[in-house]
């Protein structure tokens, strides 16, 4: 069997997760990694089996061709590097957010467009396990109309240990509108999209609640208003514990997920009879799902599943588009709506 | 001899400096923005920077006759150490290349070492490491470190001298990994009776001092311990009862523990093929890097460079522990005032 041919630039964390799934597929042999340390380059390469390692993306470009290049960099970087890749004529699979700026990612598309290459976005959340099954039960009818989604991120970024906070070598999300909030944005405002269609109206408040932190702000909260829905967004980096919750409500029912804990699910039904035993019995369900989400949760993390539930899926759909010859999973209209969502949340965040 | 130091405010950096300064070196001490300066006096000239960022760092070599390079990640995750201890290392040594220091003495581990191959006893001719990964990130991080160290002096022709401690330890680092695990007022002991590689860290220091000064050390690698006498059985008791942590010894055979990791490891490869993952008291290739009863040979630093401790572990004790009595009472003294 012929195998396709993925590249990998940029080899820090994120670049292990996509490495690992990539080494579970078949039909993929990933031929280079490149990264500007020689020694990370040159370690990924050794931990996965991987034949050529670079420090010059344009190195690699020059020696290989590619069926997918992987842009696993720091967010700054992405545009530079897309642009050579697309201008070489390779489809390229981004890390979020795609561009620090909205116009860098229109002209990235437009060059995609040129090309005829496809140009992806890592959105792995819409193929997260919990989110697929949300959509089933939307598709089904069983959850009614959607009226409201909501999407809240918690995440301890505010630790002394924090590479966040770090004051000595400042992280890379800093670059970005938000801060590093603004790093989590592409994840919020895909997920919305998915639920709430076109958007019409958004509103945000940005709060800085430890004042003494080198971040812009560390408290985001969002309302938007959608073609089909509304939703409430917020991210939080004192909020504990850490959790990405997507609670959406329907006309029918009510879900809730806790993305960082697949595949545990809490489906509330409306149900008719006696409340006080409805309630009884809405608790004992409730318990049931918590119970067995949380058993399989745990022999999932024994079992070395990848907590970056979703990208497997989304990277095994990439490739096999492009061996199918059929247009990219996400279509570059949805990337770019999801793309100008993110900006316009993040327009206030640096005031 | 003018001595650079990186890492130099860390724990064992600013013993290494108090040392230097105490044989009669000049001191250039790379110190990260943020932190604070330790009580150094005026002749230590302190140049700021974090090594995995900084821009322009050559001009800390200006003038310098020696580099020891200390500078590594104890903790966080894979990537932060890797970061911190490697690619900060590339980059301080890419500086390094562009001025006329020849002369590297690098800060290594035990923890380099390939622990399942040393047979009764662990020197420098032990196998070194060649699956990292199985390891943890520290592991991985001082891999690959010194494997940059060792590309970079061999292309630059530096004098290179490579120092691989053992437990460093000292006043508030007293928790070291071959102690076991306390689980609530439980002291879990694997392998009551293994040695411990020692190093306090007033003694290491004086140990890469002595290599600083002391020609023999180029182009060695010296294990540094200050012996390995002291069993995991003492050092927990003495640990306990100086910190007055009253708790439970339970000793536990290292064959049992070795066994019991062996059989979740069985039992997680059923299940989960090779993908499944264990803490590392339940990784066998892990438990025998921590546990693994052997004993240490510092045969080599003696015979070389002619070192032995400054301080015996009764000293050690007394001093790391005393020091801490003293912190907690200027702090109560601060507090009341």
């Amino acid at each position: 069997m012929v195998k396709l041919t993925g590249v990998l630039i940029g080899c820090g964390a994120i670049a292990r997760e996509h490495l690992s799934v990539l080494a579970e597929l078949d039909n993929v042999e990933i031929v280079a990694v490149c990264d500007i340390s020689t020694a990370r380059a040159e370690a990924t390469a050794e931990r996965f089996k991987i034949a050529r390692s670079y420090t010059s993306h344009r190195d690699l470009l020059a020696d290989l061709r590619p069926d997918l290049v992987h842009i696993t960099t720091p967010p700054a970087s992405h545009f530079p590097i897309a642009r050579d890749c697309l201008t070489a004529g390779l489809n390229v699979f981004c890390e979020k957010p795609m561009t620090v700026r909205y116009s860098d990612f229109a002209s990235l598309k437009q060059l995609a467009r040129d090309k005829g290459v496809m140009l992806l976005e890592n959105q792995q959340n819409r193929y997260h396990s919990s989110i697929q099954h949300i959509e089933q039960l939307i598709r089904s009818g069983q959850l009614g109309d959607v009226l409201e989604v909501q999407i809240c991120l918690s995440l301890n970024i505010m630790s002394a240990q924090s590479a966040y906070v770090d004051r000595n070598a400042p992280h890379f999300g800093l670059a970005l509108s938000g801060g590093v909030i603004g790093d989590f944005l592409p994840h919020i405002a895909y997920l919305v999209y998915m639920f709430t269609g076109k958007i019409i109206d958004v509103h945000t408040t940005w709060i800085k609640h430890k004042t003494d932190s080198p971040l812009p702000a560390d408290e985001f909260r969002g309302l938007i208003k959608g073609e089909r829905a509304t939703a409430y967004v917020s991210f939080s980096g004192n909020a504990q514990p850490d959790g990405f919750l997507v609670r959406v409500v329907g006309t029918r029912m009510r879900v809730e997920a806790n993305l960082y804990e697949p595949p545990r699910l809490i489906i509330k039904r409306a149900r008719a009879g006696e409340p006080a035993l409805m309630t009884l019995i809405d608790g004992i369900v409730e318990s049931r799902q918590v119970l067995l989400g949380s058993v399989a949760g745990f022999m999932r993390k024994l079992g070395g599943t990848s907590s970056y539930d979703g990208l497997t899926e989304m990277i095994s759909r990439t490739y096999r588009t492009i061996e199918l010859h059929e247009p990219q999973p996400i279509p570059l209209n949805e990337i770019d709506v999801v793309a100008h969502l993110v900006d316009r949340l993040a327009a206030t965040g640096n005031s | 001899m003018k001595v650079l130091v990186s890492g130099a405010g860390g724990f064992l950096g600013r013993s290494v400096v108090d040392c230097l300064l105490k044989r009669g070196h000049a001191v250039r001490a790379i110190v990260r923005p943020s932190s604070s300066k330790p009580p150094w006096p005026d002749t230590v000239e302190v140049f700021r920077a974090d090594l995995r960022v900084q821009e322009d760092m050559v001009s800390a070599f200006d003038g310098v006759d020696a580099v020891l390079h200390l500078a590594a990640a104890t903790s966080g995750n894979e990537d932060i150490q890797f970061a911190t201890t490697v690619v900060a290392t590339e980059r301080f040594l890419e500086a390094m290349a562009k001025s006329t220091v020849k002369r590297l003495i690098h800060v290594s581990s035990l923890v380099v070492y390939d622990w399942s191959k040393a047979d009764s006893c662990m020197d420098e001719k032990t196998p070194l490491e060649n699956n990292p990964y199985a390891m943890g990130p520290y592991t991985i991080a001082k891999i690959w470190q010194e494997r940059v160290v060792f590309r970079f002096a061999k292309m630059h022709s530096w004098d290179l001298t490579i120092a691989r401690p053992g437990f460093i330890w000292g006043a508030g680092h007293e928790q070291i990994a071959g102690m076991g695990r306390q689980f609530g007022r439980i002291y879990l002991l694997f392998g009551p009776f293994t040695r411990l590689p020692l190093c306090y860290v007033d003694n290491c220091a004086d140990c890469l001092v002595t290599a600083v000064e002391n020609p023999a050390a180029s182009g060695e690698i010296f294990n540094i311990l200050d012996g390995d006498d002291i069993r995991v059985w003492r050092y927990v008791r003495e640990y306990g009862r100086r910190k007055g942590q009253r708790g439970f010894l339970l000793p536990v055979p290292y064959r049992v523990g070795l066994g019991l990791a062996q059989l979740a490891a069985l039992t997680s490869r059923r299940l989960f093929g090779s993908k499944g993952k264990l803490p590392s008291l339940l990784t066998p290739r892990r438990f025998v890097s921590q546990f693994k009863p052997i004993c240490f040979s510092n045969q080599k630093l003696k015979r070389t460079l002619k070192w032995k401790p400054p301080l015996s572990f009764d000293e050690c004790l007394k001093l790391s522990f005393q020091r801490q009595n003293d912190t907690r009472a200027i702090r109560v003294h601060r507090d009341d005032a």
